[in-house]
């Protein structure tokens, strides 16, 4: 195996973040009161909006706890071309502007090749489409950039590398090194934004929070231009029945959004479809800036959404796009569904292009 | 009568708003006509054609007496500004465009290379070119050779509140300046917005601050007095600053008295 890098273990990096974790140490009302004061200042009072769009459950990789893994017996489908048409013009009706395209591991019926035309149908008719899928060559990024992708989200799932290998039970997603590398790589390749973020139940929470504000702070260091954002996604029932070994409840959770937003007071910081109607709606300018709405997490599901067979997972707001906007204006939030124009997208210009 | 010229338009209010970050569309079209502001900045990628409802420009464009400037935020290189330009002139018919280049998408700093080098082609392009910069006077006086109709230096980064932490470098700006020098960026109160103008800025671009508010519209009257206050004591002649009365002159004795 590959040597760990060094910023994973280096716990300065962290220090200004570690004790907004500590439980009891800090009262959670104070910290979102400065949560939400710097949320303020530096994004207003509006929330981003975009939605999933599952291309393909195909997958090579044996995650213990997803409901897409090549050991389930979930039926496997991957969208046409003009399937993903029909799927981004439904959307387009719901007012999406910006999607979020995924796909399991790297298989031969879903490789580089149909998610490149999946971008290019996709940035077509969406201002902002991003993906999240496979880990990718430097090369295939800046080909993935050229399609349209203005970024990609790319999950760790967890840091601490001895759970990784237990739960990355098969597959080329065991490589604990590697995927941790995949940002970085998207980024030389000329990605503009990656989402990064730890499946809060794998492993201990306060350790994988604090590795997540490192990588976090790797990437903003090594990466000038990148735009980082990062969720906070915890694990939902799912077709495999895995149960969370550390349970992250909802104070946690929030304790600490708000102390990624105190730390990192520029990044975007996402929450899904996967948590409650109460909790995001709570969440919604308490830290928060980016927010799925509508959410499918069947392969396609916008213009079929009753017949379109097995979830990832579970979603928790199953609200739709117009009722949770509703919600969102209710606490003077504006929902913004187009905030990017395609005029921005094409690979990062490195140093001597010109 | 007291009026900003920006090439060859006159305005006669000198507070220019962001229409960013507001809770609604509403509560923004509100302070933009209670501040009597008659210029507008407004992101491209804030356009949206085929949704009326998260169009911030369709609106906009219905508020008489009021001039739209679109800006390239979002862009990161000169080329991608280059581009925003052409689609924003094509959309809203403005000859205004407010180069904002801002490579590193967390802190939003303006880039000056990028800068210089996309308003040199706009202004060429016809263009009236205000473009958003670090307080820079080597900078502004390139921009202002370059052609373009004002200099924006920020005030202190974007949102972030901390008011003209840059005024030593403003103040060189404005001194050396023959176009308009505009701040940008960073204002947090009226009595920052009012000083700016007591300083010598011919106008001052304020957002976060109005759209942030508890009451944006009474806020955004605020910025709007402020300015007007700021800009007439600037006419009038500030006393200057003393320190305290010397009684002797030791230093210049052997001169002897006059």
């Amino acid at each position: 195996m590959k040597r760990l890098p060094g910023w994973l273990s280096d716990e300065p990096l962290s220090a200004d973040i570690a004790p907004l974790l500590e439980e009891g140490r800090i009262p959670l009302e104070q910290l979102a009161a400065e949560a939400r004061d710097t949320t303020l200042r530096r994004f207003g009072r509006i929330v981003s909006l975009y939605a999933p769009l599952y291309l393909s459950n195909f997958c090579s990789s044996g995650c213990a706890y997803c409901g897409f893994a090549s050991d389930r017996k979930t039926p496997r489908r991957a969208l046409e071309p003009d399937e993903i048409d029909r799927e981004l013009a439904a959307m387009r009706r719901l007012g999406i502007g910006d999607v979020l395209l995924l796909t399991g591991e790297r298989t031969s019926t879903v490789g580089f090749g149909y998610l490149c035309r999946a971008v290019e149908v996709a940035a077509r008719v969406m201002p902002r489409v991003t993906v999240e899928a496979f880990p990718m060559t430097v090369a295939e990024y800046r080909t993935l950039a050229e399609c349209g992708c203005s970024g990609i989200t790319i999950y760790q799932e967890t840091y601490d590398p001895g759970r990784y290998g237990e739960l990355h039970r098969w597959g080329p997603k065991r490589d604990f090194a590697e995927r941790l590398e995949t940002p970085e790589r998207a980024l030389l390749g000329g990605i503009k934004s990656v989402g990064v973020g730890a499946l809060l139940g794998l492993s201990e929470p306060v350790a994988e929070a604090l590795a997540l504000a490192r990588h976090v702070r790797h990437l903003c260091r090594t990466c000038w231009k990148a735009g980082i954002s990062v969720s906070f996604p915890r694990i939902r029932p799912q077709e495999g029945g895995y149960q969370p070994a550390f349970p992250v409840d909802d104070r946690f959770l929030a304790r600490m959004i708000f102390a990624f937003r105190i730390g990192f007071p520029d990044v975007d910081l996402v929450l899904s479809t996967r948590e409650t109607p109460v909790f995001r709606d709570g969440m919604a300018g308490l830290g928060i800036t980016r927010m799925s709405i509508a959410s499918r997490t069947t392969v396609g599901g916008y213009h079929h959404a009753e017949d379109a067979g097995t979830t990832q997972f579970e979603v928790s707001d199953d609200r739709s796009a117009e009722e949770f906007c509703r919600a969102l204006r209710a606490k003077e939030i504006e929902p913004v569904f187009k905030n990017w124009d395609p005029v921005f997208n094409g690979p990062t210009m490195q140093e001597g292009e010109a | 009568m007291d009026q900003l010229q920006l090439g060859n338009h006159i305005l006669s209010s000198r507070l220019i708003l962001g229409t960013g970050k507001f809770s609604s569309t509403r509560a923004m079209l509100d302070a933009v006509r209670a501040s009597g502001t008659q210029l507008v900045t407004i992101a491209l990628r804030r356009f949206n054609r085929e949704q009326a409802e998260d169009d911030l420009f369709g609106p906009l464009s219905h508020i008489e007496g009021l001039t739209l400037m679109p800006n390239t935020s979002g862009a990161a290189t000169a080329r991608e500004a280059i581009r925003a330009a052409h689609i924003s002139r094509e959309l809203s018919g403005s000859p205004f465009i407010k180069v904002e280049i801002h490579p590193n998408p967390q802190h939003l700093m303006p880039d000056p290379i990028e800068t210089y080098e996309a308003c040199r082609v706009l202004v060429s392009e016809g263009f009236l070119v205000m473009p958003y910069i670090p307080a820079d006077p080597v900078l502004a006086k390139r921009l202002e050779d370059a052609g373009c109709v004002s200099v924006m230096p920020l005030g202190s980064a974007i949102g972030s509140g901390q008011g003209l932490s840059t005024a030593a470098m403003v103040s060189i700006i404005i001194r050396e300046s023959r176009i308009p020098v505009i701040v940008d960026a960073g204002l947090r109160s009226p009595s920052e917005a009012c000083a700016a103008m007591e300083m010598g800025c011919e106008a001052v671009l304020v957002n976060s601050a109005v759209a942030v508010a508890r009451d944006p519209a009474a806020m955004a009257v605020a910025f709007a007095r402020a300015v007007e206050a700021g800009r007439q004591a600037r006419q009038a002649g500030i006393m200057p600053k003393y320190g305290a009365a010397v009684a002797t002159s030791p230093l210049t004795s052997f001169l002897g008295n006059p």
